[in-house]
């Protein structure tokens, strides 16, 4: 079969790790190639490499036979290759249609806007989407922006196309489309390389499955004669549990409740509409839906990142309602944000700092004026170890690590009782295994399930019903800025569930 | 971004300009001196266009650092300059862009004379205590200015640059109207100056020279301002807010608190810098008594990539390129612009190498590409 890309001996060294060692890696015409390993295995430097973002420091790229020198993405570019990061680089402001053409005139086209236009249309039908080309990218859900970032690359004839964790914000719908998009492009030619840390989707979709650990490509297999117990094998050298234990009593006490909540999104339209919800002691919420219906506004609203309008927020009877940030960490607020890069982490401080972000001003870390340094640093280097944060020390940017690994850090600085050893009361975790290996899932859905025996009270947005089924006690289906229902799980259908999530039905009980 | 050349001979050639995502430190210090090099370079030229002897003119300003009473004389100036500096350098920590140093120096200087005139007219304050109590109202004198446009950014989102720089101009003619007007020395057979400073009121007070009590609180400052970002709790929070106000908001921190104070703090030291201009320097308090010191404590901090040991070596390089002027003036009838121009310059080329270390320029010849 014809290569389209090869990878021989890549090597990238990054102060205090090598982040790819050694690795080759072949991509076929028409085939789809999932790409594994852990978090900081190496994944993301591999394809930056190929994407023109990262010089190697040793190896050769051959490109349909030929060997190239890709310096920038517009090289890339050129020889047919596209990207479609794990944060979409859309403009919000613009129309897709000027989001597209921006790409195009970068590599020197000559653009017919009309024309365009009408391509961009016919283009999105072929893969079974519906884009229209003249509306604003802050309209699109997270599924359709992605469809745009491939529009983007599909309509200047790419052939190689990459795509870093391209499901981790999709439901399960959303996921179906674009894996059927997937399949029609690999029929067409397009050799596809997915990045991911789902199995069974790894297995689903691809052809071929590489593994890599440590920087290092373990094994390339054919997908049907794989499995999940032997990949994962490769990926850490043993099994996982994959079930959770959550074997605990049924609590009936009301912890929590959010009362017609009201409140703006940030492009001035009500995002919450009326929101009521009860979350009890030692219980976990969980809360599906497709992104964009209201989940991250009802976060930020219980962080006091966003003021509410109207409504209130009882915690343990007490109006919390627009509280300021600080006083909600002083009552045992924890927030797991759902993008790190925007509020989660500060990337360019050190991993200290960003662990220390809300601990700094507590003792012992600090008395009424100085931080104690040393205290902090022994600290740090403990937490980083308890949550297995990869990295060569402390004191680098936290934009150094992998995406994996920086979810790790918030998760180790939200969860870790830095403050006084106090635990978390209320802990919000937006998508918390968004981007996280199997085990690292395995640990932090362990690790929320432990603080929900020991008494917090626990609301976990999530994309995947699935892992919601396992995790949460109960669960509240949101749509467009309301809560089409509660249940638990086992107790409504999949159907049925995939019908609320639309808007279609509404569930009275529970 | 993409620059065609669409003349004949340049048909074929692209210029494009593509983000470099690593560089390391070694090229950023060799881009750094290169770009100060090129800067004396193209002013050589200039200079040579003048009529200037460029060898004889250049060995003169190698003399300022090389000859111990003109380095003396370096240090001197380097004093004020490296002051503003260290405030500013806590001020571009938390991403304030104050450009209002200078305003911050002229209020320094308005508290500083105040003080001495209160002391000489009314008789108020002990001896002893003058130099003391002009040190504090220095500080915040030129605090307070930074402070309105620090709250003001921080209540209101309006854009620091333009209110520290119109401030700049409300500070420099407030003091020609106090120099023009009531502070004018009744027996200074009219000239637009304050009355000399008494000694006790001099930087001159201890050790004879002005130099070293000023070396020592420009030492003190950068070891508060390094205790303050490396190890304080406001620092902590000036690199959350320069990072990213919705990180700081995220992470509980009072803004507007720290960025307030911050503000103060940076004012403040840079008003100690008018305090070394007018009790180091002149004695007394004459219009127009800063030449653009705040101005050039911008470059310095940029150029001391933020660090505040480093902007000691770089404000003396600085203060000697203002001896260096007088010099040059005095010998050679070099305008005294000249130094001003050389100063522009290399800020024009270090603004350009930064650009360098941040973009690679490609020449694109009909799809063949040369990497710059
Ligand atoms: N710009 C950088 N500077 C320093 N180290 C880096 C940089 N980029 C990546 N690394 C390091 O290289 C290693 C590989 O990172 P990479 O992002 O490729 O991992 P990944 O396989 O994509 O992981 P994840 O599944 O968590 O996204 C990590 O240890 C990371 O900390
Ligand atoms: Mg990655």
């Amino acid at each position: 079969m014809e290569e389209l890309l090869h990878l021989k001996g890549i090597v990238k060294k990054f102060p205090g790790v090598v982040a790819n060692d050694n690795v080759d890696f072949t991509l076929r015409k028409g085939e789809i190639h999932a790409l594994l390993g852990e978090n900081g295995a190496g994944k993301t430097t591999l394809m930056n490499i190929v994407y023109g973002l990262y010089k190697p420091d040793a190896g050769e790229i051959y490109v349909e036979g030929k060997r190239v020198e890709i310096r920038s993405p517009r090289d890339a570019i050129k020889l047919g290759i596209g990207m479609v990061h794990q944060n979409f680089k859309l403009i919000p402001s613009h129309t897709v249609m000027e989001n597209i053409i921006l790409g195009l005139k970068d590599v020197g086209f000559v653009i017919n806007r009309k024309k365009v236009g009408e391509e961009i249309r016919k283009l999105s039908e072929q893969y079974g989407w519906r884009i229209d080309p003249y509306v604003y990218v802050w309209q699109l859900s997270a599924g359709e922006k992605q469809q745009v970032e491939l529009l983007k690359i599909l309509y200047r004839k790419a052939k190689i196309l990459i795509l870093d964790e391209p499901t981790s914000v999709l439901t399960p719908q959303e996921c179906r489309n674009l894996f059927h998009a997937l399949r029609k492009m690999a029929e067409e030619g397009i050799g596809i390389i997915f990045i991911t840390h789902k199995l069974e989707e790894a297995l689903s979709i691809s052809d071929r499955i590489t593994v890599m650990r440590k920087g290092k490509i373990v094994a390339t297999k054919n997908a049907w004669e794989t499995s999940i117990e032997e990949l994962t094998n490769y990926m850490i050298g043993r099994p996982v549990l994959f079930k959770l234990d959550k074997n605990k009593t049924d609590s009936s006490e009301d912890f929590i409740l959010i009362r017609n909540l009201k409140a703006y999104g940030d492009t001035g339209a009500l995002a919450l509409k009326n929101v009521n919800l009860t979350i009890r002691k030692n219980e976990i919420l969980g809360i599906i839906g497709v992104t964009g219906n209201g989940q991250q506004e009802l976060a930020e609203v219980l962080a006091g990142l966003r003021k509410a309008i109207d409504g209130q927020v009882l915690i343990d009877g007490m109006n919390i309602l627009n509280y300021s940030p600080l006083k909600l960490i002083e009552l045992g607020v924890a927030y797991i944000p759902p993008e790190p890069i925007k509020y989660g982490i500060a990337p360019n401080l050190t991993i200290r700092d960003n662990l220390f972000l809300k601990a700094y001003r507590y003792k012992p870390y600090s008395s009424r004026i100085f931080i104690n340094l040393r205290e902090v640093e022994k600290k740090a280097e403990e937490i980083i170890r308890r949550f297995n944060v990869v990295c060569p020390n402390t004191s680098i940017k936290a934009r150094s690590l992998s995406g994996g690994n920086i979810q790790r850090l918030i998760l180790a600085r939200e969860l870790s009782e830095l403050i006084n050893g106090w635990k978390p009361r209320f802990i919000i975790a937006a998508y918390p295994t968004k981007g996280l290996d199997i085990s690292a899932a395995e640990f932090v859905n362990r690790t929320l399930i432990d603080y929900s025996k020991t008494g917090s009270s626990i609301l976990y947005i999530t994309e995947d019903i699935e892992e919601a089924m396992m995790v949460c006690d109960r669960i509240a289906v949101m749509y467009d800025g309301r809560i089409m229902g509660v249940f638990k799980p086992g107790e409504v259908s999949i159907e049925k569930i995939g019908l609320m999530m639309a808007g279609a039905e509404t569930l009275t009980t529970s | 971004m993409v620059i065609k050349l669409s003349s004949r001979f340049f048909k074929q050639y692209t210029v494009k300009i593509e983000k470099r995502l690593e560089y390391s430190r070694k090229f950023a210090i060799l881009t750094t001196i290169t770009s100060i090099l090129i800067a004396f370079g193209v002013a050589g030229i200039a200079l040579s266009i003048l009529g200037v002897d460029v060898v004889v003119a250049y060995t003169q300003v190698l003399t300022v650092f090389t000859k111990l009473p003109l380095l003396i004389e370096a240090i001197k100036y380097a004093i004020p300059i490296g002051l503003a500096a260290l405030g500013l350098n806590i001020a571009f920590r938390m991403n304030f862009w104050n450009i209002g140093a200078e305003g911050q120096i002229y209020m320094g200087m308005f508290a500083s004379t105040g003080i001495v005139l209160l002391h000489v007219y009314y008789g108020l304050i002990p001896e002893y205590l003058v130099l003391i109590t002009m040190i504090v109202a220095s500080f915040i004198a030129g605090g307070a200015w930074c402070t309105l446009p620090a709250i003001l950014k921080a209540k209101m989102k309006v854009n620091e640059i333009l209110t520290t720089l119109m401030m700049n101009y409300v500070a420099i003619y407030f003091i020609d109207f106090l120099i023009y007007g009531p502070w004018r020395d009744p027996k200074g057979y009219g000239f637009p100056l304050s009355v000399p400073f008494p000694s006790y009121a001099k930087l001159t007070i201890l050790f004879g020279d002005s130099v070293y009590l000023g070396s020592i609180l420009l030492l003190t400052m950068a070891m508060v301002v390094f205790l303050i970002l490396k190890y304080s709790k406001l620092g902590f929070e000036l690199r959350v807010i320069g990072e990213s106000l919705e990180t700081a908001r995220y992470a509980g921190i009072n803004f507007v608190k720290a960025i307030t104070l911050g503000g103060f703090i940076s004012g403040g030291i840079a008003g100690l810098g008018g305090l070394a201009i007018v009790s180091g320097i002149i004695g007394r308090l004459r219009p127009r008594a800063s030449a653009g010191y705040g101005y050039t404590a911008i470059i310095v901090t940029l150029l001391s990539a933020l660090n505040p040991w480093l902007i000691i070596p770089t404000s003396i390089f600085f203060g000697g390129l203002f001896v260096a002027g007088n010099m040059l003036q005095a010998t050679l009838n070099i305008p005294g612009a000249t130094i001003d121009m050389l100063q522009a310059l290399i800020f024009l080329f270090l603004l350009f190498g930064e650009l360098i270390k941040r973009y690679k320029l490609r020449i694109v010849v009909r799809g063949v590409s040369v990497e710059h």
